[in-house]
């Protein structure tokens, strides 16, 4: 876990290389204003983040994500003209961790901006305590339906579209398909979470009213490790379609092993998370095992989105590797960021009363696209589907975004 | 003269706990006073079975779990305004744990003590796998949400605070009125040797269950204020092992089978407990400093710290009653330890600590 | 129906490496009167030291084992000598307490140097599998039970071969009886408590090559080692074997049949069930005294 003051130290380090650089510039430089900024107090932004258990590779993304939005911020003008540092603490994926992490951090660290957690099961008991002291509340992840029947004023889940829809744009695909090559059967296999259960049930609701039989559905309860009986029985439905829903990789990871294990090749797999993991899916299935395998997302490196090339230069100058690496939590928390900025820049206070009237009105760009938010927080756009392709991921639906046509169906494993 | 001190004693107490939330301005603290008030109702709960009878329960969490369920069930039902309607609902809470504990105090005191210890255990995680997997009922993993308390800011721990505090006194009076009773002679009699008790005609299965059903009504009703005050219950959190340990040794520190100690243990190991997991958290530290603390509880203070103390004390007084000749050796003799028994401090026919008893 | 049978199948050969497990739990009560809830954190003590070895040396979790064993083999006597030889009165009871505290230091220990990160041991015979009818069993359920067969034929070789093993046995029987005819009882206890331990660091090691495990994976764990010993009665190495061979299969039958989430609770059913009928277990021995 780390604690605040790792951070600090580093930030501290940042902050009088910062300075050192500014007051020599100032000095080489034109004695007029220049574009460093002023020094008044760094801006206090903090969140907590799953640094451990089940969610930590999620975390770790977001943690990324975050780190680029400050640096990027912080290396042109600031906000506001202040500095902007991020105070966060590990919540080990636990949704008590959360709460006392926000609640120390707006009691006792006293941060300006409160940025989210991943996960729809952490944020919910996050937003209620950002809400008993009046703070909006920005989150990267945290889109299932169970946080907008909340109708919490101060929420704002910034991704494209509510998650419970990202199967949606699916099912349509599948229906375009002619009868004869579509899939009869199907497995489902979800974790019992509020992010993904709400997701597949969706799915599977329409699949079967169009004829796509449901031969297999099994709810797992967030604390089973052990998905080999699974594995095991869905493989042995013979099921044409497997749609997984798991709110972190694990779940996908191991089903997708087992399947291989078993020798068992559904025509299509899709599943809610995991397979937009970047590196951590690659590696865990093998890289040639990814292709065919889908997952909707609501941002892609290709797209012409606002900042995008700028952040994903950034992405691989502070973290190598290369775009088909990064994680969809990293753009998502870097949406966050800009999001914030741009709606603090225009009502230019750190009132957090003020910035939600103002996240309620406005349309913000991001690396995902515009955003807008309705009065439970719910964002207006959608998402599309991504595909595994030759070791990289590209968006195949639908059209308007669609960079290759679909591959059905998926290719036998290696 | 003895009784009006120890009610004096009592009353300042009872005032500065009142007094406490004045004065603390960090809802930070405020919210480890509570969690502590919860944890000394349920220690107070539990050292009732496994105090007073000597049968250990290491799973009496589940009816934490239970009653926090209720709470949260119940309270779908009823409008919030002021706030303070979910607090009417926890005798209601209390009892569906009471009425859960019936049937699982007649399975699990059946058999001899260390199974029963194995069976409690069993119990918790049966609990916590029905929360699980009852998901119409309990919504599982996703987790459930209780009522929300329309307070805001730092007005939000006080009345918890309070409700939690009210329960407290409640459950310490009925743990010392069960103490002093005929009941309670009866169930120290069970505790040190059960055939000779029964053998008195003692009914020691109406009696341990009795004890059985008491404690899960002070556990759940605790489990039902942390669902209120958290807004949020998940099965692994209400249905957790650690807590089930924590409150086991806040009795076993202050003094198994005494009726102040489960709250002073509260009052020790709470705040210590919530540092550490702030600040050490998901990193593991925490877990082997509070077994570590455990350890040296059990080993080192096997009677836990209030009848140690008035075990050194009687020493003391013993001491300068006899002056230095230490003719009785530092024993202190049965008049004294009876007295001292009555007085609520000391638990009977139990060896000193750190004597080599027999083993049994 | 194949996949019953394949479940019977995993049954039969994860219930030996349960027994492996089980067993070392069962003898440490025999002897010592003393309930090890410890247990289950030791076993996972064994699965992250045969990962590490796998991570970090690239040893084979079998070859692994030369070294794991003697090393669990020590924990379990240090804990023996520095814990449990301390406790004097209500052994059984404190015994319980002082082992589930044993078990956190464990769990805190593991926590900080792996985290809490899902892991799982790799190895060719983990990602291999065999076919039994039309289903696919990994090779390292096989290796596993063969390891556990071995482990217990040693075992019950030492126990009714060995002289040290007839004082282990003659202390089992009475303890009082054995100290007089001059047995050393404290070293048998200690010993005896070691092997319980390093059988451990065997079925451990099998474990993480089966399941994804992390440090909170023993609570689970030693739930079901516990409903093992109690259903085959306390004290009683063939009871242990029966009953967890009755019950994996059982619960791998039900997790098929039925659903994966319910088969764990299965175990605690039949366990009610058994323990409402025969308050001893089925091979444990009637209590004489309330006690």
């Amino acid at each position: 876990m780390k604690a605040p003051s790792v951070l600090a130290r580093s930030s501290r380090w940042f902050l009088s290389g910062a300075l050192i650089a500014g007051v020599m510039l100032g000095v080489a430089a034109a004695p007029s204003q220049a574009a460093s900024p002023a020094a008044g107090p760094p801006i206090k932004i903090g969140f907590s983040v799953s640094l451990s258990g089940d969610f930590s590779s999620d975390g770790q993304a977001i943690l990324q994500g975050y780190r680029l939005w400050a640096a990027d911020v912080n290396s042109h003008g600031g906000l506001l003209g202040r500095k902007v540092r991020l105070i966060y603490y590990d919540d080990a994926s636990s949704t008590t961790q959360v709460q006392t992490d926000y609640t120390k951090l707006i009691t006792s660290d006293k941060v300006d901006l409160t940025f989210g957690p991943f996960s729809t099961l952490l944020t919910i008991p996050a937003t209620a305590v950002a809400r008993r002291y009046g703070y909006a509340f920005l989150a990267p992840a945290g889109g299932g339906p169970l946080v907008f029947q909340q109708n919490f004023h101060n929420f704002f889940f910034v991704q494209p579209s509510p998650v419970a829809r990202n199967l949606v744009s699916f099912t349509h695909w599948l229906l375009t398909l002619p009868k004869s090559r579509r899939p009869t059967t199907a497995a489902y296999v979800t974790i019992d979470d509020p992010f993904a259960k709400p997701e597949v049930d969706t799915a599977r609701g329409i699949l079967s009213r169009h004829g796509v039989r449901s031969v297999y559905y099994t709810v797992v309860p967030s604390e089973v490790t052990d998905f080999q009986p699974m594995a095991l029985s869905a493989a042995h439905t013979h099921a044409q379609l497997v749609v997984i829903g798991s709110p972190g990789p694990d779940l996908s990871i191991a089903l997708i092993n087992g399947f291989k294990q078993q020798h068992y090749n559904p025509k299509a797999i899709i599943a809610t998370s995991g397979p937009d993991q970047g590196k951590t899916f690659s590696k865990a299935v093998g890289l040639r095992n990814t292709e065919g395998i889908m997952v909707p997302e609501g941002w892609w490196y290709g797209a012409k989105t606002y900042q995008n090339t700028r952040f994903i230069s950034e992405y691989l100058r502070t973290y190598h590797g290369t775009v088909a690496d990064i994680s969809q939590d990293t753009p998502e928390a870097y949406s966050v960021g800009q999001v914030a900025q741009q709606a603090v820049t225009k009502i230019g206070s750190l009132d957090n009363g003020k910035l939600i009237a103002e996240l309620h009105r406005g349309t913000f760009q991001s690396v995902q696209g515009p955003m807008r938010f309705d009065s439970a927080g719910r964002p207006q756009g959608e998402s599309f589907i991504v595909q595994w392709r030759n070791g990289n991921t590209v968006p195949v639906y639908p059209a308007q975004y669609a960079v290759k046509s679909v591959e059905y169906p998926k290719p036998h494993w290696h | 003269m003895r009784i009006a001190a120890r009610l004096a004693g009592l009353a300042v107490l009872l005032a500065i706990a009142v007094v406490v939330p004045q004065v603390i301005n960090s809802p930070l603290s405020m919210t480890m006073a509570v969690f502590t008030l919860l944890f000394a109702i349920m220690a107070t709960g539990w050292n009732v079975l496994g105090g007073y009878t000597g049968y250990i329960s290491l799973g009496h969490a589940a009816f934490f779990g239970i009653g926090a369920y209720a709470l949260t069930l119940l309270g779908q039902h009823v409008q919030v305004s002021s706030g303070y309607e979910p607090f009417f609902l926890l005798p209601v809470v209390g009892l569906i744990g009471a009425a859960s504990a019936v049937p699982l105090g007649i399975i699990t005191l059946r058999t001899r003590r260390h199974v029963f210890v194995v069976l409690t255990i069993a119990m918790l995680f049966i609990g916590q796998l029905l929360a699980t997997n009852l998901r119409d009922l309990t919504n599982g993993s996703t987790g459930l949400s209780a009522p929300a308390a329309p307070w805001m800011g730092s007005a939000f721990n006080p009345p918890f605070y309070y409700a939690a505090l009210i329960v407290l006194v409640v459950a310490v009076a009925v743990s010392w009125w069960i103490r002093q009773s005929k009941f309670g002679l009866g169930l120290r009699a069970l505790r040190d040797d059960e055939d000779r008790a029964l053998g008195l005609g003692i009914n020691a299965g109406l009696a341990k269950l009795v004890c059985f059903v008491v404690a899960a009504f002070f556990i759940a009703i605790a489990g039902g204020i942390y669902a209120y005050f958290q807004t949020y219950i998940y099965p692994q959190v209400v249905f957790d092992p650690l807590a089930d340990l924590a409150m086991v040794l806040m009795a076993f520190t202050g003094g198994v089978g005494t009726v102040s100690g489960p709250v002073l243990g509260a009052l020790l190991i709470e705040p210590a407990h919530e540092y550490f997991a702030f600040t050490y958290g998901g990193n593991g530290l925490y877990l082997i400093l509070y077994g570590t603390l455990f350890l040296v509880v059990i080993l080192l203070l096997p009677q836990g710290v209030i009848p140690t103390i008035s075990y050194w004390l009687a020493l003391y007084r013993q001491r300068r009653q006899t002056g230095a000749a230490g003719q009785i050796g530092g024993q202190v003799t049965p008049a004294a330890a009876t007295q001292r028994e009555r007085a609520g401090e000391q638990p009977i026919e139990q060896p000193p600590p750190g004597s080599r008893a027999a083993n049994q | 129906m194949d996949l019953i049978y394949g479940a019977i199948v995993t049954g039969i050969l994860t219930g030996g490496v349960y027994a492996l497990m089980a067993s070392g739990l069962t003898l440490v009560f025999g002897v010592m009167d003393i309930i090890n809830v410890g247990q289950g954190a030791l076993v996972i003590l064994g699965a992250y030291l045969a990962y590490a070895l796998e991570q970090h040396l690239h040893l084979d979790p079998f070859l692994s084992l030369l070294l794991t064993i003697p090393a669990l083999f020590l924990v379990g006597v240090v804990i023996e000598v520095a814990i449990i030889r301390r406790l004097k009165r209500d052994r059984t009871m404190l015994s319980i307490l002082v082992t589930f505290a044993v078990a956190l230091i464990i769990e805190g220990l593991l926590t900080l140097f792996f985290t809490t990160n899902l892991v799982k041991i790799d190895a060719w015979y983990v990602d291999n599998s065999f076919p039994v009818g039309s289903v696919y069993v990994a090779y390292i359920y096989l290796f596993g039970f063969i390891l556990s067969v071995v482990l217990l034929a040693a075992l019950w070789a030492f126990l009714y071969r060995t002289k040290f093993g007839q004082g282990i046995r003659a202390t089992v029987q009475n303890r009082t009886a054995a100290e007089l005819i001059g047995i050393n009882v404290a070293r048998v206890e200690t010993i005896t408590f070691g092997i319980g331990v390093s059988l451990a660091a065997a079925g451990g090691m099998v474990y993480g090559a089966i399941n994804t495990f992390n440090p909170v994976s023993a609570y689970d764990l030693i739930s079901r080692l516990l409903v093992i010993i109690i259903l085959g009665g306390m004290g009683s190495l063939f009871g242990a074997l029966v009953a967890a061979l009755f019950m994996l299969i059982v619960e791998d039958v039900t997790s098929v049949v039925w659903s994966p989430v319910w088969a764990t609770l299965v175990f605690y059913v039949v366990l009610a069930a058994v323990l409402l009928v025969r308050a001893q277990g089925v091979f444990g021995k009637v209590a004489t005294r309330r006690q």
